[in-house]
């Protein structure tokens, strides 16, 4: 070959690639190490802050834990960096691969875990000896990972989520709003009541099962040591079989296959479901979008083990100022500045003992007090329901398979097995 | 010869129709540094190419045979990705899935955008308004037209909606929960967002078609559908190869509207994905297996390729 022809072919096959949508890159992990800088030292010079999405409403509090914090420490200066809500584990990943991580980073356990996984994260057990004493252990648990040892985070604010009725809704299906539905079970006995009721016009259930719904109800999705997905157990198989035939018993809208019902909270809020799950400040958000629901509130336990959604900070290896970003860190999650930001925020919880005041698990009596308390209330049992492990592509395997059953296409068996198959593969890449 | 190729070898000033003599002893830059002008006037282009094209599909075929990660360079591993798409049931179903968008909409983008330019071609009242209706789909973004097609379609949207109220159906049409009719939605909506696109195009191919030929075909007595055929067509053969191999090239590379319409979950069963789904599926988050992504990629380049060929065959022999 000539070598106008060799320059014309590899021009050709760039081009060609390019159109075809590539154009990947392997990047080398900026992979942390041992010699990372010592946590001993003092507490002085510059660090970064990044938290998730907290600017737009809470940037008056932040900036005053960062005013305190350099007050406290004289030297120190904190440049905060607030990043959106959406495509942060994107941001955080350009971040990790350009070796670009900020000295203190907001996190939640999933991307505590892919951090650490890749050795990116301080062990923070090695550096502070008081994290048993300081946070409650159910949050402290979401830093510590099956198959790598330490913890990778401190924890900061909590949430947990429980039932919310609409007392007019359940009234159509037959049920007392004082003791609406406590189990699956129950909810899809209710459903048909309503159905039949509404000529099919209204519904209960706006949602498929998920991962979370077969931890709530107590089946293991993953072996102990975090190395295998079990999830097709003939339990899961029962509680998938349950969904199946209330979606082919039209108990649930043909959209909840794709999502595009708006999501549970959504049609809630629009007054058209009478279920739904979420966090304890649902209320206030969904009366002032819809005041019509003004009233309508009936709240209760959410089925099962509660799932629990942790926030937390962590220290990257690659932080040049560990014992000013580890001061940070724990100046930011202590009890003090945590019982401001519950204050501030109704529905959230501080990770910290200290605050764990039994005055939280007391209702004013109105619905959006009594889910505060069962939110609270909940936090002792609750748990991270999602494994870790569980990626993207592996979301989108088990969505995929779980609506292949309800749908028919497969058995509740088959499709079961199938996720699992293909969350195991994708788990051992 | 070219004029570069004229250049090297000092004859710059005849390329014009007067021959302009350079100045006695004095050489143009050009002509000074002889051979290696033409790639010095090349070096900007050369260089966006090689960085932006030849480095990334060169990393893109060597990733292809490693097991890298997002996060870590990964080893080579062969031919092990290749082998695992073969074994991947989605990979076959992205395929068929793209092969049915190529066969139903390359004959609606390549014939329905011509019959709209002729139409807007002509000269009458307010077709500047109809011209600029044709093109506002193209300039909204994909994602936002996705999502007005999503309320639209969904069982409780504006079409289930109205032929409900209408009395025509009884029960919602599955458009965003059936395999096929998903399909033929997105479809309807790549070939709704591309007529203005291909239209503009043809537009201007159709100033080119020789006027005093459809006059003379119309003094013969030809229909306006006989000459369209006898003299619009070869008039605009040129250009319809031009949006067909476009066309091609959409259609085995569509996302946006997939992705839109089934939430990016590939719908029911993931019976909606198309390779570039599949790239995008393996290929983002902290997980993501570059090395998969990229044997995914490196296919498509080759599914891309193949009717690009024939139609490039095609239309030598036509020509």
């Amino acid at each position: 070959m000539s070598s106008r022809k060799l320059a014309t072919a590899i021009v050709s096959v760039a081009a060609g690639l390019s159109i075809a949508g590539c154009g990947l890159s392997g990047s080398q992990g900026a992979g942390g190490s041992d010699s990372s800088p010592s946590a001993e030292g003092e507490v002085t010079g510059d660090v970064t802050l990044q938290t998730w999405a907290l600017k737009a409403g809470f940037s008056e509090y932040i900036e005053g834990v960062i005013a305190g914090f350099e007050e406290t420490y004289p030297g120190t200066k904190v440049t905060w960096i607030d990043q959106p809500g959406d495509g942060y584990a994107d941001k955080l990943l350009a971040q990790a691969a350009a070796g670009e991580l900020p000295d203190v980073i907001n996190t939640t356990p999933a991307f505590g875990y892919q951090l650490a996984n890749e050795d990116l994260l301080q062990d923070i057990a090695k550096v502070d000896d008081t994290l048993d004493a300081t946070y409650v252990p159910g949050a402290l648990e979401g830093f510590q990972f099956a198959g790598i040892e330490g913890t990778y985070g401190y924890p900061w604010y909590l949430s947990s989520e429980l039932n919310y009725w609409n007392t007019d809704i359940l009234s159509k299906a037959d049920v007392d709003p004082a003791s609406p539905p406590a189990t699956i079970d129950e909810l899809i006995t209710a459903s048909r009541a309503l159905k039949e009721a509404t000529d099919g016009q209204e519904y209960l259930i706006s949602k498929k099962p998920t991962i979370g719904d077969f931890a709530s109800a107590g089946i293991p999705v993953i072996n102990d040591e975090g190395t295998e997905f079990v999830f097709n157990s003939d339990e899961a198989v029962a509680l998938l079989e349950k969904y199946r035939e209330a979606y082919a018993d039209d108990l649930m809208p043909a959209d909840v296959l794709t999502d595009k019902f708006l999501g549970g909270t959504e049609l809630f809020k629009k007054g058209t479901v009478g279920w739904t799950a979420t966090g304890g400040n649902y209320i206030g958000t969904a009366v002032k979008d819809n005041p019509s629901l003004e009233g309508k509130f009936a709240v209760s336990p959410h089925f099962g083990t509660a799932p629990i959604a942790v926030q937390g900070v962590s220290i990257p290896k690659t932080t040049k100022n560990l014992p000013t970003a580890i001061a940070l860190a724990q100046y930011l999650t202590n009890a003090e500045n945590q019982e401001e930001f519950a204050e501030l925020v109704p529905g959230i919880f501080p990770s910290t003992s200290a605050s764990q005041s039994a005055d939280l698990a007391k209702s004013d009596g109105t619905p959006a007090g009594d889910a505060k308390a069962i939110a609270f209330e909940s936090l002792s049992t609750a748990k991270v329901m999602e494994p870790v492990q569980i990626t993207t592509a592996m979301s989108t395997a088990i969505n995929q398979e779980i609506t292949a059953a309800l749908t028919g296409q497969v058995t509740s068996k088959e499709a079961l097995d199938n996720a699992v198959e293909k969350c195991n593969q994708l788990l051992a890449e | 010869m070219s004029v570069i190729a004229d250049a090297t070898k000092g004859t710059l000033g005849t390329v014009g129709r007067e021959p302009v003599a350079a100045p006695r002893g004095a050489r143009s830059p050009i002509r000074s540094h002889g051979r290696f002008s033409p790639w010095l006037l090349c070096l900007p282009a050369m260089f966006f190419l090689i960085v932006f094209n030849v480095v990334p599909a060169v990393n893109t075929v060597v990733l292809s045979f490693s097991n890298a990660k997002m996060l870590s360079g990964g080893t080579l591993v062969g031919l092990d990705n290749y082998v695992r798409m073969l074994q991947d049931p989605q990979v076959g179903t992205a395929l068929v899935n793209v092969l049915i968008y190529l066969v139903v909409c390359l004959p609606f983008l390549l014939f329905l955008p011509l019959a709209l330019a002729i139409l807007v071609e002509k000269k009458i009242p307010a077709i500047g308004f109809f011209r600029t209706m044709f093109y506002t789909p193209v300039v909204a973004s994909a994602v936002v037209v996705g999502l007005i097609w999503t309320w639209m379609l969904d069982s409780r949207g504006a079409i289930n909606g109205l032929a409900r109220s209408l009395g025509f159906i009884t029960e919602s049409i599955p458009f965003l929960t059936d395999r096929w009719l998903l399909l033929f939605s997105a479809m309807s909506l790549t070939i709704w967002k591309g007529l203005g696109y291909y239209m503009v195009i043809y537009l201007s191919a159709l100033g080119s078609v020789s006027r005093e030929l459809h006059e003379a075909a119309a003094v013969d007595g030809a229909s306006a559908w006989r000459r369209f055929w006898t003299v619009t067509v070869p008039g605009v053969r040129g250009t319809m190869f031009l949006v067909g191999m476009l066309i091609v090239i959409g259609a085995l590379r569509v996302f946006s509207e997939l992705y839109i319409l089934t939430n990016g979950q590939g719908g029911v069963g993931g019976k909606n994905v198309s390779p570039v789904m599949l790239i995008e599926m393996h290929a983002t988050g902290f997980n993501g297996n570059l090395g998969y992504a990229s044997a995914l990629s490196v296919m498509l380049f080759f599914v891309t390729l193949v009717p690009l060929l024939v139609m490039a065959r095609i239309q030598r022999k036509a020509d």
